[in-house]
């Protein structure tokens, strides 16, 4: 699920109103840009500062400086940068994250599909959310699909592949039990339509919901299964090629390319950039959001 | 570019010079016209200084961290020489656009459209700064005024352009094709015949007039192209015309990208995914710059 978004605004940006944020971070900012993708804009930018102080503390290192060499000098670097990542990504994640997504979805993506001639005579669409965590981003696009079923894709048959390395997130994810903290962006007519009331005052995601979509234990890595994952038309990885090095990373976003079916869409994170990592996608930008296109056959405009 | 019909073009002619635009906005685009190397440092500043709001306001603009300079300067000629003369005629520019036009016809709402303007500017010289040999000052004058048509609509045919407003919202498409289809011209074209009229350069005429079929442009094709991209840019990231256009934009095999590439190779290696993020960081600096301006000046629509 999108970690690092514009969708929610900060309780507060400390370093813009007391003082200006130090240039050390900017360049922090830079490595953290170039390893990962990941960029925090100068509004983002005290989550920078704030992953960093918990690291800096943990490693008893006593400035900035300090860390800023620890993260281009030490033997340990790249490990220390995987720590910075997750202080980074850790918690962020909620449905309805990222709504500059979910727009280009209903808005632009959705009407293309449904009057795509090849997908207009199988109305049927395969999504896959790939490092789905504990369920927030599969859910958030099962229950936009079904909004879009009462309408626009009426009569379409939705499947949405549901994927994660870790089996205990696949686990939470199946049981669909959200907090205050998860559904913070989760309106209450989505709230009441979609959710039952589980222990402890959270939220259980319907069974209805929860039939659209397929969970999975997958690694990213192993070649033979995502060879198996076809016939996609959109593909949400949204904060998890960031912990990939060049090259495997390059390796998993070339099958993402080929489990697309021409014209279908590759989603990244809201702050995450793919890098320079496969010519044949098309960049995109959709109102606040961009994506990666495989073009469609006839578009003429192939790679 | 749309040929006008000679009735549109008589409305678009009486459009005066109204008392409110700055007595010194047209001796400043005569300056604008000169190369840099030949404008007297004293000429700009003795001209700001005939309007004490505009350089207040250019100092107030020139402190802002969109410019990022250590110690603000306090007169129009330390700006100068802190800032370099262009980039002052480029914020006294900025500045009497700000009261060039009678807030009374606002169609768009002028913080939108100043917002737009003044982040395509913005967004403009930075793309320029991509391009080793391409003018940052000249873009962002372009990109400052490429879509002057839209007042020139709010002033000479307010009731044809409020209907084309509201189709444009309504369908959530681009302002230019709802201008064609409800008014039979766009903005480009009534733009392009006010800077005629203001003896605009004639590459800021080209970018006005073609800033949406970059390849109808006789001239300065690499300047109208980017003004195009940095436009489409702007819309994308915010700073658009105020309502969500439902599209997609894939600038890299646009026409305006080619014909910018040709000219400047480094295009090439570009990472625009960055580029795209770091003008969000540029956004909440553009609406406050905005709101320096032209806040106390204009109405919302």
């Amino acid at each position: 699920m999108t970690i690092i978004t514009q969708t929610t605004s900060p309780p507060s940006s400390p370093f813009k109103a007391i003082e200006p944020v130090d240039p050390l971070y900017r360049q922090i900012r830079d490595i953290v840009y170039k390893v990962s993708g990941i960029y925090n804009t100068d509004e983002k930018l005290y989550l920078l500062v704030d992953g960093c102080a918990k690291r800096i503390k943990e490693l008893k290192l006593r400035s900035a400086r300090e860390y800023l060499d620890h993260l281009t000098a030490h033997p340990n670097r790249d490990g220390e940068l995987r720590h910075l990542l997750n202080e980074l990504t850790i918690g962020e994640t909620c449905l309805f994250r990222s709504m500059p997504q979910i727009d280009a979805l209903r808005k632009v993506i959705l009407p293309e599909f449904a009057a795509d001639k090849t997908r207009q005579s199988m109305k049927r669409l395969r999504i896959w959310s790939a490092g789905c965590s504990t369920g927030e981003e599969p859910y958030t696009l099962a229950m936009t699909m079904m909004e879009e079923g009462e309408g626009l894709l009426k009569g379409w048959k939705i499947e949405i592949v549901a994927t994660d390395l870790n089996d205990r997130s696949v686990e939470a994810s199946k049981a669909g039990i959200y907090g205050d903290y998860g559904l913070r962006n989760t309106t209450d007519y989505y709230k009441r339509k979609y959710f039952v009331a589980a222990e402890s005052k959270k939220l259980q995601v319907k069974p209805e919901v929860k039939k659209l979509i397929t969970f999975n234990r997958l690694n990213l890595s192993e070649d033979a299964k995502m060879l198996f994952m076809k016939g996609m038309d959109l593909i949400f990885c949204c904060n998890v090629l960031i912990y990939f090095d060049g090259p495997s990373k390059a390796k998993v976003v070339d099958h993402f390319f080929g489990n697309l079916n021409f014209g279908g869409y590759f989603f990244l994170g809201t702050s995450e950039s793919l890098l320079k990592l496969n010519d044949a996608f098309h960049l995109v930008h959709f109102p606040g959001t961009i994506a990666y296109w495989k073009p469609s056959l006839n578009s003429g405009r192939l790679g | 570019m749309t040929t006008l019909a000679p009735n549109i073009l008589e409305r678009i002619k009486r459009i005066e010079v109204t008392p409110a635009i700055p007595a010194i906005l047209l001796p400043l685009l005569e300056l604008l016209k000169g190369p840099a190397d030949s404008v007297e440092i004293g000429e700009v500043v003795r001209l700001a200084s005939y309007d004490n709001a505009i350089s207040a306001q250019c100092l107030r603009v020139a402190n802002s961290p969109l410019f990022g300079i250590a110690a603000p300067p306090k007169s129009v000629s330390a700006a100068v020489v802190s800032l370099g003369l262009r980039r002052v005629e480029s914020i006294l520019m900025t500045c009497c656009m700000g009261q060039a036009f009678p807030v009374k016809k606002w169609v768009l709402d002028p913080v939108v459209f100043w917002r737009h303007s003044l982040g395509c500017a913005m967004v403009c010289r930075k793309f320029s700064e991509k391009l080793p040999g391409s003018d940052g000052e000249t873009a962002y004058m372009a990109g400052l005024l490429h879509d002057i048509g839209f007042l020139v609509n709010c002033l000479a045919f307010p009731e044809e352009f409020t209907k084309a407003m509201e189709v444009a919202r309504a369908e959530q498409i681009p302002l230019d094709e709802a201008e064609h289809a409800t008014m039979g011209f766009s903005h480009s074209d009534s733009g392009a015949v006010l800077a005629a009229q203001w003896k605009l350069f004639p590459d800021t005429i080209q970018v006005i007039a073609h800033h949406h079929e970059v390849e109808k442009a006789e001239t300065a094709q690499a300047l109208v192209a980017l003004v195009h991209l940095g436009d489409l840019l702007c819309r994308m990231r915010g700073m658009g015309y105020g309502y969500y256009e439902r599209r997609k934009v894939d600038m890299i095999s646009d026409p305006g990208w080619e014909i910018l590439a040709r000219e400047y190779r480094e295009l090439d290696g570009m990472d625009l995914v960055r580029f795209t993020f770091e003008l969000d960081d540029a956004v909440g600096e553009i609406f406050e710059l905005v709101s320096t301006i032209f806040g106390a000046s204009t109405v919302h629509a």
